[in-house]
């Protein structure tokens, strides 16, 4: 993988000139600054973000949708709102949507537009990569929804649920397209996150700002490398798995074929290898993000920030020894089960750590409750209980009762909603300024937050008592006569209470940005906020920085601001207004945009498709991907003259924002190392 | 919850039989158990609303193994719930006590705490050891839910007196439950030498093969093996233990006891497909003399009058016979129309049962052996169960009669009634059957096996 | 940032107009640590299928058996030292680019490729041979890992050539100096860890047979 676009300043004069001597690229590069062109096309961390953002919340409607389905069905017992192969289609659709297109991305898209930020760098180190990671996330996202539609209305839609389990994964018991659908869209899925995983590892290891040592990255930074990290490993795994699984089911191989001797359990250890530190993939991210809100409205800085830091990478490791409690019913020997469920139990112990200390930072701390902190707040009582229900089935015995019922539903929905999502409400909240501009409404985000955290808690609470009663996970109805009528009722209602949250979520938007016209603008730092990306101009300018930034502090920004005098007290330095960047720097260089991702990502259902239904489909996404592969490496190294309108005017202060002497001088010769990148990543393309 | 009552399997006792002390255990638990329920919505409306009729409550143990857990659950209900009180008290108390109505002054600022380690560490370590004293207890509960207790129990099969270590084999199949008696024994370990792919595909006979109910002696630990012979089911009775995977390919131990008789529920926990929610099983427990008696009819191979019996035999010799009555007809129907994937003893049980096409789909299919007779139900007790099509639909109605409209709809269309795909080989097929066979076949269903007792119909009732 | 500004290679070529700079905080270019992760990533999904194939390994189903009767261990060793003398070549080259010195560059990259292309067709050649004697794709669990596993070894090493003559193509337009010894280095670190791997799975396969 290559840096053509090496996002640091350049000197603009030089660059015109080795261009002009070099002409390398046979193709240029797109030229619109404005309008559809400039996201389609963009290489920019922040529009990748916020189009990570849009996307996963398109998805988000859907799965809500498939979501209040269920609960209509099941709202009275032998439900007929759905028949038992729709139910059955919705609920994995609805697990796979929340977990692969909505959560993953929208965590993605807070790690794309802040984590450069957050470390002072001008963007990512793989900028057209990281456009690519998108495009074939909204790719895979695309693909796997078009079952729901492609031969037919609900005839081709996976059906064995998001863990979908071999055997009935197998052609034998699951005969339509559907779960090809799931193998094939997976891991298109599974490229995109693993190209970001190693962008976004890179940036943060190679990119940070002078001074900025790993322990004084903010613990967003923090638990998104660490999910990075888990992406990274977690991966392969999946993808090894799902490629069995297509092998079996599209080419006669016997990997789960029980008929021909394979062990179902296979499967399940792969997946749940995948699944288990998946589940702090969705869950870190939200961690890091209450740990960046929970101090700016307490007036304190996070408590315990190296048990904060330690704690996530704790979780990390431990994800890894834990998978088979999921497995605890499914005949592994008691030795493997007492350990696995011991394993299980100390993950309890960094998790505590970081709700304590979430509770100390607030402690004494002089607390505002705005919507982004009641989010938080609400991250930190719901996902409370979430670890503790975990707990209990961390105890293998009572697990024997609890698994696969309402009881786990609620859990992980404690842990999944209450725990990640919420947390991602808080970041938009927080974020929302820096990225647009302007705040969103408090009054209506309070509104927003009862009623999510009500609806929510009406949705799911019940299941934990529909579980120890004993109704199973995946039955698409229920007899009366079980005890099950009243608490699923409840249940259903509360999940359209949720819907009326969501609902107010996107009024809201609408709401805050007529009114933000007649209101002054936010400034770089409405909620004197801690770290680097507030020390910036809102809505962030193209090129984040005007200068880059030497970090002596963590918080550094904070600190640029506010100064602790000796006897505790604290003292103001400096307005944000004053220190912040003012985004008026006009002779960055930027990474120009690029055509490539688009046409490479868009060549990959074509492929899925292809290896579906008709082998000359794949020619078709093979044409597209390869001749994309092709134009990426021939593309110029840069196009001066495009994407930064300007570019020409500068010439009288050029050299005065550069901060550091030691400027970078001008990686022309990329485009061999860029050669090599492409090649690559058609193994990765390939190879999953 | 259905209360504990001896059971009578045959008719000539009835109600009166009926002990209702449930054990001093169960009501010492059950009080403390809904106390961490009611905290959890803070409401007493839970509380009522809990301790209403669920059939297949995890809180209610009614055995030995279900009580282990139970005993190891319910403190940590409550310590889970301490702590998320103490939480949420913590959090939620600091942020209404400190709050801070609009915006920020500049000297507004408390102190600015970074962190203390020894806080830090003290919450370490809290966690840290409440974990492993928990981890011990729960070792030692896996270990003791996954230990074999030896004994021998006395069974007699005709005539002859055998020492039965109570053991079952549960086959899972989409989408009901098969329970196989070996009261000779059958050796795990030796069967899976044998080294077939799909080992539920090639069970040796079996003294008892039932399905949808399993009958188990009262007091009694039983070792089950449990297997599947399509996709992965789970077996659940969640007042006697929790559940255990049947994955085609492997046998898995578990094992329950039931501490009185009684009926108790379950519901196959794997997401097994199409109908895995119409896939359900009771497990009946009974006193020692109405289990020998069940024992006892369920060996004899057909439960035929001598002149059906001799229909039969002149069927098998070739003489067509012609049938004098509904019941003969239906012997005939169920042998020619039924014969590839139902077993029924003394009438189809024989070489010279037809091939049938549904039979043959199996072998396109490529699933291996010819799985004539065993992919479906054995029917040869049918009418000595109170449930059928997997459990879910009651073969008697309350007043004790044959739930006829229920039967001949199944048999009409079985897909109707519970979602199947029989053309996949999953789930019963439509037959076509005419009324006139439907009629016969009822007929001749009723006359399989000595009814349940009038107890265990009215048990079957979920309510 | 505090770290030395050092270019791949660790030459001084300050001054030098194609000197390829970076400035990173570990010193690690970009390119290079994107490389090194990404072949983390790959060890988990090498371990996947090395650990399916230990599953099924036994697992024959009256087929073919994974003896030594089976497989042609000679054979196969030659092409494993084929396999692993390319690596030879890929130090030569990757010596030769950071000397500047590009004649050899060329010939070593592609006796590297070469070696690759021979062992590939050893393999394609085996592959044939054992479906001759009743070993299919769909004959038994063991045969399905075993080909996956080789299989997806036989792609990864099949990319390396393409990397390997693309690095080859650009030596012969004249792109290659010094100042991005660090491609070859990326190639080459790469084509290493095909070679690993394969050692690990020739030890599975083969001589565990």
């Amino acid at each position: 993988m290559a840096i053509i676009e090496n996002p640091l300043e350049l000197e603009a004069g030089d660059e015109v000139a080795q261009v002009a001597e070099k002409p390398l690229g046979v193709l240029t590069r797109p030229q619109g600054s404005t309008g559809w062109q400039s996201w389609l096309f963009t290489v920019d961390h922040k529009r990748i973000g916020i189009m990570y953002g849009v996307f996963a919340m398109f998805f988000f409607l859907i799965g809500g949708l498939e979501a209040l389905a269920i609960r209509l069905q099941l709202a009275v017992p032998n439900g007929k709102i759905l028949s038992p192969e729709t139910y059955n289609q919705v609920f994995t659709m609805h697990g796979v949507t929340m977990i692969f297109l909505v959560i993953m991305p929208l965590a993605a898209a807070f790690a794309n537009y802040l984590l450069p930020l957050q470390l002072g760098a001008r963007d990512v180190a793989f900028p057209r990569m990281n456009a690519l990671s998108l495009w074939v996330f909204v790719a895979g996202g695309f693909f796997l929804c078009s079952s729901l539609f492609i031969g037919g209305w609900f005839e081709n839609v996976p059906n064995g649920g998001w863990f979908n389990y071999a055997p009935n994964s197998g052609t034998l018991f699951s005969p339509t397209k559907g779960i090809d659908f799931y193998a094939v869209g997976l891991q298109i899925l599974g490229i995109a996150s693993l190209v970001s995983a190693i962008n976004l590892i890179v940036t943060c290891l190679n990119m940070r700002a002078e001074g900025m040592t790993l322990m004084k990255m903010p613990v967003l930074t923090w638990m998104l490398l660490v999910v990075q990290f888990l992406l990274l490993f977690a991966l392969p795994v999946i993808t090894v798995a799902l490629f069995l699984l297509m092998f079996d089911r599209l080419w006669g191989a016997n990997f789960f074929n029980v008929e021909m001797g394979a062990d179902p359990l296979l499967w399940q250890h792969l997946f749940w290898i995948f699944g288990h530190p998946e589940v702090y993939i969705l869950i870190l991210p939200s961690f890091g993000i209450i740990s960046e809100v929970i101090p700016v409205f307490s007036r304190k800085p996070i408590f315990g920030y190296s048990f904060m830091v330690a704690s996530g990478i704790a979780i990390g490791f431990l994800g890894w020894g834990v998978w088979a409690h999921h497995m605890f019913v499914s005949g592994l020997g008691p030795i493997s089960v007492a350990a696995f469920s011991v394993s299980t139990m100390f993950i309890a112990v960094p998790t505590g750590v970081k709700i304590l200390n979430w509770v100390a930072t607030m402690w004494g701390g002089r607390i505002q409750l705005t919507t982004a902190m009641l989010f938080a707040i609400g991250v930190v009582s719901m996902f409370t209980i979430g670890g503790l229900s975990g707990v209990t089935h961390s105890v293998a015995a009572a697990d024997t009762q609890q698994t696969d019922t309402y009881y786990i539903v609620a859990h992980f929905h404690y842990v999944i909603f209450g725990g990640a999502l919420l947390g991602i409400f808080s970041g938009f909240y927080f974020w929302w300024p820096k990225m647009f501009g302007y705040k969103l409404n408090e009054k209506w985000g309070k509104w927003n937050f009862w009623l999510q955290i009500v609806g929510f808690n009406l949705t799911f609470g019940p299941m934990h008592i529909l579980g120890l009663q004993g109704m199973s996970r995946r039955i698409d109805s229920y007899d009366p006569g079980y005890g099950f009528e009243l608490w699923n009722m409840v249940s259903s209602i509360g999940a359209f209470v949720i819907f009326t949250g969501v609902a107010i979520f996107f009024v809201n938007i609408y709401v805050s940005q007529k009114q933000a016209k007649h209101l002054p603008p936010v400034g770089p730092d409405p909620w004197d906020a801690r770290s680097l990306e507030w020390m910036t101009a809102s809505p962030t300018p193209e090129h984040n920085f005007d200068e880059e930034i030497v970090v002596e502090y963590q918080d550094h920004f904070w600190h640029q601001k506010w100064a602790e005098e000796e006897d505790g007290r604290v003292v103001r330095i400096a307005y944000a207004e004053d220190i912040a960047h003012d985004g008026s720097a006009t002779d960055v260089h930027l990474p120009s945009p690029s055509y490539w991702p688009l046409v490479l990502a868009s060549g990959l259902p074509f492929i899925g498709y292809g290896i579906i239904y008709n082998y000359w489909l794949c020619a078709i996404g093979g044409f597209l991907t390869l001749g994309a592969i092709f134009g990426w490496i021939f593309e110029h190294p840069d196009d001066p003259d495009a994407a930064h309108g300007h570019h020409d005017d500068h010439g009288d202060d050029g050299d005065s924002d550069h901060g550091t002497p030691d400027s970078d001088t001008v990686d022309t010769d990329a485009d061999d190392a860029e050669l090599v990148t492409a090649s690559t990543d058609a193994g990765e393309a390939s190879n999953g | 919850m259905t209360s504990v009552r001896n059971l009578s399997a045959v008719t000539k006792e009835g109600p009166e039989n009926l002990a209702e002390e449930p054990s001093p255990r169960h009501t010492r638990g059950m009080r403390l158990r809904r106390l961490p329920l009611a905290l959890a919505a803070g409401s007493a409306l839970l509380l009522s609303a809990c301790a209403g009729d669920a059939e297949l409550d995890t809180l209610e143990p009614r055995g030995p193994e279900a009580e282990t857990i139970d005993n190891l659950i319910d403190p940590l209900f409550l310590i889970s719930f301490v702590v998320f009180f103490i939480i949420l008290g913590l959090s939620a108390g600091v942020a209404i006590k400190n709050r801070v109505k609009g915006e920020y002054e500049d000297d507004d600022w408390p102190t600015q705490t970074h962190g203390n380690a020894k806080a830090e560490w003290a919450w370490t370590a809290v966690p840290f050891f409440g974990m492993a004293f928990i981890g011990v207890l729960t070792v030692f509960a896996v270990i003791d839910l996954n230990s074999e207790e030896a004994n021998a129990y006395a069974v007699e099969v005709d005539g002859e007196t055998m020492q039965w270590e109570p053991h079952v084999v549960v086959v899972g199949h989409q989408w009901w439950w098969e329970y196989r008696y070996y009261f000779d024994g059958f050796d795990v370990d030796a069967f899976l030498d044998e080294d077939h792919a799909n080992p539920a595909k090639h069970l040796p006979p079996a003294d008892i093969v039932t399905s949808g109910q399993m009958i188990i002696p009262a007091g009694q630990e039983i070792e089950l093996s449990i297997t599947s012979r399509d996709v992965i089911h789970s077996h659940w009775i969640p007042a006697l233990n929790g559940k255990r995977d049947a994955v085609p390919g492997r046998i898995h131990p578990w094992k329950l006891e039931a501490d009185a008789p009684g009926y108790y529920f379950g519901q196959c926990t794997e997401f097994c497909g199409l109908s895995h929610a119409r896939m359900r099983m009771q497990t009946i427990a009974m006193n020692d003399s109405d289990f020998a008696e069940w024992v006892d009819q369920q060996t004899t191979p057909a439960t035929l009058s001598d002149e059906d019996a001799a229909f039969i035999a002149a069927l098998r010799a070739g003489d067509n016979p012609s049938p004098a009555n509904s019941v003969q007809q239906g012997l005939v129907n169920i042998r020619q129309l039924c014969s590839a994937c139902h077993l029924v003893e003394g009438v189809n049980h024989f070489d010279d049962v037809p091939e049938d096409s549904v039979d043959n789909i199996y072998k396109e299919a490529n699933v291996g052996v010819s799985l004539r007779a065993g992919a479906a139900p054995n029917l040869t007790h049918f009418a000595s169960r109170s449930t059928f099509a997997g459990g879910i639909f009651n073969l008697y109605n309350e007043d004790g009669s044959l739930n006829r409209n229920k039967l001949e709809a199944w048999l009409r269309n079985p897909a109707a009634l519970k979602a199947n795909d029989a053309d996949n080989l999953q789930g019963m097929p439509n037959l076509g059957l005419s009324e006139d066979q439907i009629d016969d076949i009822v007929a001749a269903l009723e006359t399989f096996g000595t009814r349940p007792s009038a107890t265990v119909i009215a048990e079957t009732f979920a309510e | 940032m505090a770290e030395a500004v050092l270019d791949a290679a660790g030459h001084d070529n300050h001054g030098d107009p194609h000197a390829v700079v970076h400035k990173t905080n570990t010193g690690v270019s970009n390119n290079k640590l994107a490389m090194w992760v990404f072949l983390g990533s790959e060890c988990l999904l090498f371990g996947g299928l090395i650990s399916t194939y230990l599953l099924y390994r036994t697992n024959t189903q009256g087929g073919p058996e994974p003896s030594e009767e089976f497989f042609d261990i000679p054979f196969t060793s030659a092409s494993s030292f084929v396999l692993l003398m390319s690596s030879l070549t890929m130090v030569l080259a990757h010596s030769a680019a950071g000397k500047g010195d590009i004649r050899k560059l060329k010939i070593w990259l592609l006796s590297t490729a070469l070696l690759g292309s021979v062992f590939v067709a050893g393999q394609i050649y085996e592959f044939t041979v054992f479906v001759r004697e009743g070993l299919g794709w769909s004959t038994s669990p063991f045969s399905s890992a075993f080909y996956a596993l080789t299989g997806f070894h036989g792609v990864h090493v099949t990319i390396g050539i393409i990397m390997l003559l693309s690095t080859f193509i650009s030596a012969m337009r004249g792109r290659m100096h010094p100042g991005n010894a660090e491609t070859v280095e990326i190639v080459g670190l790469y084509w290493h860890f095909v070679d690993i791997v394969w050692v690990f799975i020739f030890t599975v396969i083969y001589l565990a047979a």
